[in-house]
């Protein structure tokens, strides 16, 4: 009797095999990261002192007697600058975090010496990429609500919006701020030494998006540039929406803008990774460090 | 025959080392010129949202709530002062905190650990580098930061140099004792970022600490970085001080003179403490 045999790859692409693959790059990741218990730290300490440093600067800016305040409440009409700074600094670690977390994911696989294997199982590549994105996540809805009761209980902040605007905000803006993690992370395959660029996004981040004074206080020039950055509404909508009582109507079109943005940083992010991976692939690059 | 050893360490032979690693550390910080650009313009994209929030507190530039605290209403020259004391602090906790952490990382620490020179040496050698190139990269600092936001100094520099000096010295040794710590943890990123952040916020390099909360100032009262800054202010842009200017001066001599000692006391005991462990290759 005569027995056929026909190869078959061990590894056949479908949707399980690929949702298999997303599961464990994030238990992978979830793994790494809770191994090393200094993210508690960064978890607790990071939201209050962060913006510890302007709070106090615009505690000595006040005045003894206040005087500095009034000249702060007729320049911005803003009654207070606690809340005002401490959702602007929350906003901006948040990039910060991704852009560390999220666009050194491949570069640290290349580092390791496992993304040319890695490279080789018959995936999805960019499922390396969005499973190092997911435990991140929810790291950063845990910082932020750790962020928001800090903020509520050691610096007084009254949250007089609303908790579900807010979350709206977060969930719009997660497109914006990934897909610019994810332009980052296939510019560093390439790149590599990445250091420099990480600080010239964030310092673009801290410089133009108003994070502790209203947009009002920058030069013309410097406010249009504002203007093209998703960071800039992420900030002014996550202040609306938590700290004042204006509803939907106050942050209609700064979701508006967050989700446009979000649609041009998603595709971006997701054509530059299949850009980078293929030069790199094409130049060999992919292996080195 | 008379055995010899090759090595026969001599005060020349001890300079030639330290000299060895001078070279090195200068020749590796300049092979990056990148960094050194974005160590000169970190800082500044740092203090721009600080200028801007003043901005929103000042008429006409004059931050007259803020001089009630500090004396004087140029807030921004305030700031640039503190900023380049900051860079000294990040280049010992980041810089010194990881010289020979680095060397570990990089493989070639127990070969230098065999070579017949005092251990100090090389942290004293890493140190002249990290305090020259931080010195050139503040100087850049502060001439771009007085260029985009304004920088007035109209004391006497020369004076200022009178705190600096044993701020500097006593800052550098406290890094003589954090690189032996960083040695031993291996894993210190986070208590490095933690510490060095909390040193500048309450040494008040943004802000008089006199505006800081009442349950806040003892411990900016107990940094003598405080003191060094204040008295620094004090010589070049005139502001109030927190103590009289000959007692802080001596306070930063004890400090200095402290410093070294602990500093040198605590490397050795560490570094002996590492080779006890067997850990001085690992990483």
């Amino acid at each position: 009797m005569e027995t056929t045999f026909s190869p078959q790859s061990l590894g056949r692409p479908g949707l399980l095999s690929e949702l298999r693959a997303l599961f464990a790059v994030v238990r992978r990741e979830w793994t790494s990261f809770v191994r090393y218990p200094s993210w508690i730290i960064s978890l607790f300490i990071w939201p209050v002192i962060f913006p510890m440093g302007y709070i106090l600067t615009a505690r000595a800016l006040s005045g003894v007697d206040g005087s500095g305040l009034t000249t702060f409440r007729n320049t911005t009409g803003l009654n207070e600058y606690v809340g005002y700074i401490a959702v602007g600094t929350m906003i901006w670690m948040w990039q910060n975090i991704v852009l560390w977390a999220v666009g050194y994911a491949l570069r640290n696989e290349q580092m390791r010496g496992t993304l040319e294997s890695n490279w080789l199982s018959p995936t999805w590549r960019f499922s390396y990429l969005l499973g190092s994105s997911i435990p991140q996540m929810v790291s950063m809805f845990m910082l932020m609500l750790v962020s928001g009761l800090e903020y509520a209980f050691l610096f007084g902040v009254d949250f007089n919006g609303s908790l579900w605007l807010s979350l709206l905000v977060i969930l719009a803006s997660i497109p914006s701020v990934y897909g610019l993690g994810f332009a980052f992370a296939s510019v560093v395959i390439t790149l590599k030494e990445a250091n420099a660029f990480v600080f010239l996004v964030r310092g673009i981040v801290m410089i133009f998006c108003g994070i502790t004074y209203p947009l009002a206080m920058l030069p013309g020039w410097m406010e249009s540039v504002a203007q093209w950055l998703p960071q800039t509404y992420i900030i002014h909508a996550m202040r609306s929406a938590a700290l004042s009582a204006e509803g939907f109507s106050g942050i209609a079109f700064d979701l508006k803008m967050i989700l446009l943005f979000g649609v041009f940083w998603f595709a971006l992010g997701y054509a530059l990774f299949n850009m980078m991976e293929r030069r790199a692939r094409q130049t060999g690059a992919i292996g080195q460090y | 025959m008379q055995t010899q050893s090759l090595s026969q360490p001599t005060l020349a032979s001890q300079l030639r080392g330290l000299s060895a690693v001078i070279r090195k550390d200068w020749k590796q910080y300049w092979r990056y010129p990148l960094n050194a650009i974005s160590t000169m313009l970190q800082p500044l994209i740092w203090i721009a949202p600080v200028y801007f929030m003043g901005q929103a507190f000042s008429v006409n530039g004059q931050a007259r709530g803020f001089a009630q605290y500090s004396g004087t209403t140029d807030f921004m020259s305030f700031v640039l002062l503190g900023t380049v004391l900051e860079n000294f602090i990040n280049a010992v906790f980041w810089g010194m905190g990881y010289a020979l952490k680095n060397d570990m990382d990089s493989g070639v620490m127990e070969s230098n650990w065999l070579t017949p020179i005092p251990r100090l040496l090389f942290l004293v050698g890493h140190s002249a580098t990290n305090l020259v190139v931080t010195a050139i990269t503040s100087s850049g600092m502060l001439l771009f930061g007085g260029l985009i936001f304004g920088f007035n100094a109209s004391g006497d520099v020369w004076k200022a140099f009178l705190p600096i000096l044993p701020m500097m010295l006593g800052l550098y040794g406290f890094g003589f004792a954090f690189a032996a710590l960083v040695m031993l943890l291996r894993e210190a990123n986070t208590l490095v970022d933690l510490s060095s952040f909390l040193v500048q916020i309450f040494s008040g390099s943004n802000f008089p600490v006199n505006a800081l909360p009442r349950f806040l100032l003892p411990v900016a009262l107990a940094l003598p970085l405080t003191y060094g800054l204040d008295a620094v202010r004090a010589y070049l842009i005139g502001t109030k001080t927190i103590l009289p200017l000959p007692w802080e001066l001596a306070l930063l001599i004890v400090f200095m003179f402290v410093m070294l000692w602990l500093g040198t006391g605590a490397f050795k005991w560490l570094e002996r403490r590492v080779r006890v462990l067997g850990a001085l290759g690992q990483h």
